[in-house]
């Protein structure tokens, strides 16, 4: 067909741009990518490259890679990552595999975008959905977010895991429901909470499989996809384990996630809240706050049944702002997905006042980082303050996002309300 | 079907409003209508909506416009939703609540724990054992003698935890044994004499020849004299002891008749008392500092590393089983004392060391620190002595639980003092050590020193027992506490090495049982993690729980509220139908 080929050039001149601005800012701009390594809006303790460094080191030189507590990752990027030259004499292919990861990322959102899941589910189809932006458009709207771009040049392993969740919902939107759920299974053996999407990802899988070799029954499906999740991720925890030679790794990655023993500051809520709990509540507060971040999954999927993306883009978002170590890459993965939604978009009520809070505190953030950590002038409520905007930005994102996702939906049982202004009571 | 209600009350309420006050065109532009958000909608709030006042509608149309009813499955949908949000709640929530904030209180064995407290576990009973050394006597005279000496000490004694026990020695083998406290030896003289052994704990007794009792006496001069000697020699350990247990008050609550102080003299008591108030409380470690403080410049240097090896090693090394020492020593120039009298009198004293100035650290590192002050100056100590006319003039003054000074009357411009002008301030400083460490006064050195490892283990033993009864009355009093298991294992620590201290009482390794016990029991008692929760009351955990979950629990009681409530009201209406 015509217009494939043209895809195909248009494609091919996307991921050449954004594979050279990537590339172009790695040699042209040496100090950048360390510095935003260290960065706390991109590197996390579970994601940090420098840590990822250290263990590799460890790795490198037989000792456990969890030993001395820096090294909060999973252990199978330790062998990727000693297969590639050392990074210190040849960063190159480091580099590189980084840019390959984000242009890989960048094709199944283009696959997710071309489906035209985000208009048209199996059981909604939004009057809308002629409004929409193609591949191309999305997938430069990933490539070329500076917060995906800022990541990727940060080198954070979080990127693995976004790759991994894109391609699980690709896979799920173009009816391959086992590809998804090993896709979802290395996303959470890379990061753990990728686990919560499993409910809506199969909602997906099971609405848009293949009709000759479907799985007619839901609850056949749904054992069928948890049985392949569990199998891959306990080959992927086994090889671990032949790896390291031991289970620490299950407490040094999984554990840190859970109980948050490493207080680094980050973009998220819990940090701070942790720093000023009495120990006696400390667990509770952490249960709470791992039982908050999950609640969402059982809600969203049954409120938006319909459309199971947009349940996705949505626990996405609620990640990106309540997960325990969030980055700006969580954000970035959000905000990939969002432009699928361009139908809804007109129907958002503060677009602007998103777009100016988050505008204020990429600004503000590193900003009041600085006052607390380097001129000790301010304090960490300063950069608590920030974070805590930050978090407001984007839940007003999400719940704004949901609120047009939903009056979409309305608007098709109530045609005639379409276009007036309501209030939701 | 959907709820009559619902729909009816909105209508009725706008109806009023319309009445009472109409609403002024486009100060509130918004419509009422239904909207299913996620478990928000809800018809109460329509109506609380129609009780803030003004509805006004965007359109022109003067009509109320009546949302069409809820769909069946929208409502199921809610009713779903609402669910998922309390089965987490319940099914991992509470749990989790329940799980995380229970208190740990690890079992603890409270009744032992105050039987020891109240004397009732142990009854400290030392039996002494006392050889008795006869080279000179015939096996079956040594016997007799040693019968009638030990009926001759049991009807003098009336402390029946202060046991000696006489046996007859092998000749040949001088007090070899550990257990045995002190050796008699028995000499032929030309009277009847007593002394103890200053170096060994040894009592050399001379009889005279016609002193041997027969075997069938069933008196003798001389058995009483040596019972009479050995009770003195123990008199005072004997007496400290009975004072500890009657001061611990181990005992008032078994009903007995305080079997254990009764023997005690008040001037008696009263100087035990003087004497266990100048003492420190026991510690396996001292620090001693010894400080030269001069007015002057002069003398700048010290031979005390000499001194202290020549005059006070000695004593430092038999304390060594009880007390480990450390020590240093400074030299200050230009001090100035808190009293700069001539003669200081004994008010004076108490307000000679100046605190505020002079570089004496209360403790260093974990160990209780002994001062020995040396002030080179000459003044003179004048105190009148109680019968008025003599005055008593020393160098030295003891500072009960905090050390000695000892003034050295010295030439000025002496650059440098050597260890010989340092015997006599370290002398009379280790007499001060042995008081300040609760040695007994009376007897021989050696048994002294044995006798104060006896009091120490049994003061160790009393306070140990004390603080676990403490510790168990404080369990009991407050139900909030938390124990953690590093408690429940300090406390067993502590009963046994208690357990093992009793039975040993009297023995070498007593001291070593009781010190850990002790120990073990002070730190169960101080945990840190256990007074975590203790000030922490109901009130509070209002504000620790209420900011977080007050939000959250808002949405869901209220969902679930009106869930419910609108169950019952279809329940009615269906039963109404029937």
């Amino acid at each position: 067909m015509d217009g494939g080929k043209v895809t195909l050039g248009r494609a091919a001149g996307l991921y050449a741009g954004a594979a050279v601005l990537r590339l172009a800012i790695f040699s042209l701009l040496p100090a950048l990518p360390d510095l935003l390594t260290g960065r706390v809006e991109i590197s996390t303790p579970v994601t940090s490259f420098k840590r990822l460094q250290e263990g590799l080191f460890l790795y490198n030189h037989n000792v456990s890679p969890y030993d001395g507590g820096v090294y909060h990752q999973a252990p199978l990027f330790l062998p990727l990552f000693s297969l590639l030259p050392s990074y210190a004499t040849f960063p190159f292919l480091t580099n590189f595999l980084y840019v390959i990861v984000d242009l890989l990322s960048a094709n199944a959102l283009w696959k997710i975008a071309e489906s035209g899941e985000a208009g048209a589910s199996a059981h909604f189809t939004s009057p809308r959905r002629e409004k929409r932006w193609s591949g191309f458009v999305i997938a430069a709207t990933f490539l070329f977010n500076p917060f995906t771009v800022a990541t990727c040049i940060g080198r954070s392993t979080s990127v693995f895991t976004t790759c991994a969740i894109l391609h699980a919902v690709a896979k799920a939107v173009s009816g391959a429901p086992f590809g998804a759920m090993a896709a979802l299974a290395f996303a959470s053996y890379l990061s753990m909470y990728p686990l919560l999407l499993l409910p809506p990802i199969m909602l997906l899988a099971y609405d848009r499989q293949n009709p000759t070799r479907a799985i007619r029954s839901p609850l056949k499906f749904s054992l069928a996809c948890t049985t392949t999740v569990a199998l891959i991720s306990a080959a992927l925890l086994g090889m671990s384990y032949l790896l390291t030679g031991s289970w620490e790794f299950l407490a040094a990655t999984y554990g840190v996630q859970l109980t948050l023993s490493d207080l680094t500051p980050n973009v998220g809520l819990w940090w701070y809240f942790f720093i000023e709990m009495f120990d006696s509540f400390r667990s509770f507060f952490l249960a709470v706050f791992w039982l908050h971040l999950s609640c969402y999954v059982g809600g969203l999927c049954v409120r938006i049944r319909s459309q199971p993306l947009a349940v996705i883009t949505l626990l996405l978002g609620i990640f990106a702002i309540f997960k325990p170590y969030p980055s700006i890459s969580d954000t970035s993965l959000f905000l990939a997905l969002v432009p699928l939604y361009r139908h809804v978009l007109p129907l958002m009520r503060y677009s602007f006042v998103i777009a100016a809070v988050i505008l204020y505190c990429v600004l503000l953030g590193p900003a009041f980082y600085h006052l607390w950590i380097y001129a000790g002038s301010g304090n960490a409520n300063f950069f608590y303050a920030i974070t805590l905007v930050w978090g407001l930005g984007q839940s007003l994102l999400v719940c704004d996002l949901m609120f047009a996702v939903l009056r979409d939906e309305w608007e098709v049982e109530r045609p005639e309300m379409v276009g007036k202004e309501i209030r939701q009571i | 079907m959907h709820d009559p209600i619902t729909h009816v009350k909105p209508r009725a309420e706008w109806a009023l409003i319309d009445m009472g006050r109409p609403c002024v065109p486009g100060n509130v532009t918004a419509r009422v209508i239904k909207h299913p958000v996620a478990g928000s909608a809800s018809t109460s709030k329509v109506q609380r909506l129609g009780a803030e006042g003004c509805i006004t509608m965007t359109t022109p149309q003067p009509l109320w416009k009546e949302p069409p009813p809820e769909k069946p499955a929208d409502k199921r949908r809610r009713g779903f939703v609402i669910l998922s949000f309390w089965l987490i709640v319940v099914l991992l929530g509470l749990p989790i609540w329940w799980q995380t904030t229970t208190i740990y209180r690890a079992d603890l064995p409270l009744q032992e724990m105050l039987d020891w407290a109240e004397g009732r576990a142990c009854r400290p009973v030392f039996p002494l054992r006392i050889a008795v050394q006869a080279p000179s006597l015939h096996d079956h005279e040594a016997q007799t003698l040693v019968r009638l000496t030990q009926h001759a000490l049991d009807d003098l004694n009336d402390f029946a935890g202060h046991h000696l026990r006489l046996s007859l020695a092998k000749q040949s083998a001088p007090s070899a044994d550990l257990d045995v406290v002190l050796t008699v030896r028995l000499l032929p003289g030309d009277a009847t004499t007593a002394h103890l052994d200053p170096y060994e704990p040894v009592l050399h007794v001379t009889y005279p020849p016609n002193a041997i009792p027969s075997a069938s006496a069933s008196s003798s001069t001389l058995a009483t004299y040596i019972a009479s000697t050995l009770r003195e020699a123990f008199a005072e350990e004997q007496a400290t002891i009975s004072y500890l247990l009657s001061a611990n008050g181990s005992s008032p609550s078994s009903g007995e008749p305080r079997p254990l102080g009764q023997g005690l003299a008040p001037d008696v008591a009263e100087s035990l008392a003087k004497r266990s108030t100048r003492a420190l409380r026991y510690a396996p470690t001292y620090h001693l500092t010894f400080s030269l403080f001069t007015s002057g410049s002069t003398p700048s240097s010290w031979d005390i590393e000499k001194a202290i090896e020549d005059y006070m090693k000695p004593v430092l090394d038999v304390l060594s089983p009880i007390h480990n020492f450390t020590i240093d020593t400074q030299i200050q120039l230009y001090a100035t004392p808190g009293v700069q009298n001539q003669v200081l009198t004994k008010e004076d004293l108490s307000s000679f060391i100046n605190a505020a100035e002079w570089p004496l650290s209360p403790s260093i590192g974990g160990a209780p620190t002994i001062n020995f002050v040396v002030f080179i100056g000459n003044q003179t100590i004048y105190i009148p002595s109680s019968s008025g006319s003599e005055s008593v003039s020393s160098h030295s003054w003891l500072i009960p639980q905090w050390g000695a000074v000892y003034l050295l009357p010295l030439t000025s411009g002496t650059a440098h003092l050597p260890s010989h002008e340092l015997k006599h301030p370290l002398l009379t400083f280790t007499s001060h050590l042995l008081t300040l460490t609760g040695t007994p006064h009376s007897g021989s050195l050696p048994l002294r020193l044995s006798s104060l490892s006896r009091i120490r283990s049994a003061d160790l033993l009393l306070r140990a027992s004390s603080t676990l009864g403490s510790l168990a009355r404080l369990v009991v009093a407050l139900p909030s506490i938390s124990i953690p298991p590093s408690v429940a294992d300090g406390v067993a620590t502590t009963l046994s090495h208690l357990r093992h201290a009793c039975y040993t009482l009297g023995m070498p390794e007593a001291l070593y049982h009781a010190r850990v016990a002790e120990a073990a029991a002070e730190r169960a008692f101080f945990e840190k993690s256990m007074v975590g929760q203790l000030y922490f009351p109901d009130e509070h955990k209002v504000a620790v729980y209420l900011p977080l979950l007050g939000p959250v629990a808002v949405p869901l009681l209220m969902g679930a509220w009106n869930e419910i409530l609108g169950w019952v009201r279809r329940r009615g209406v269906k039963g109404k139908v029937e």
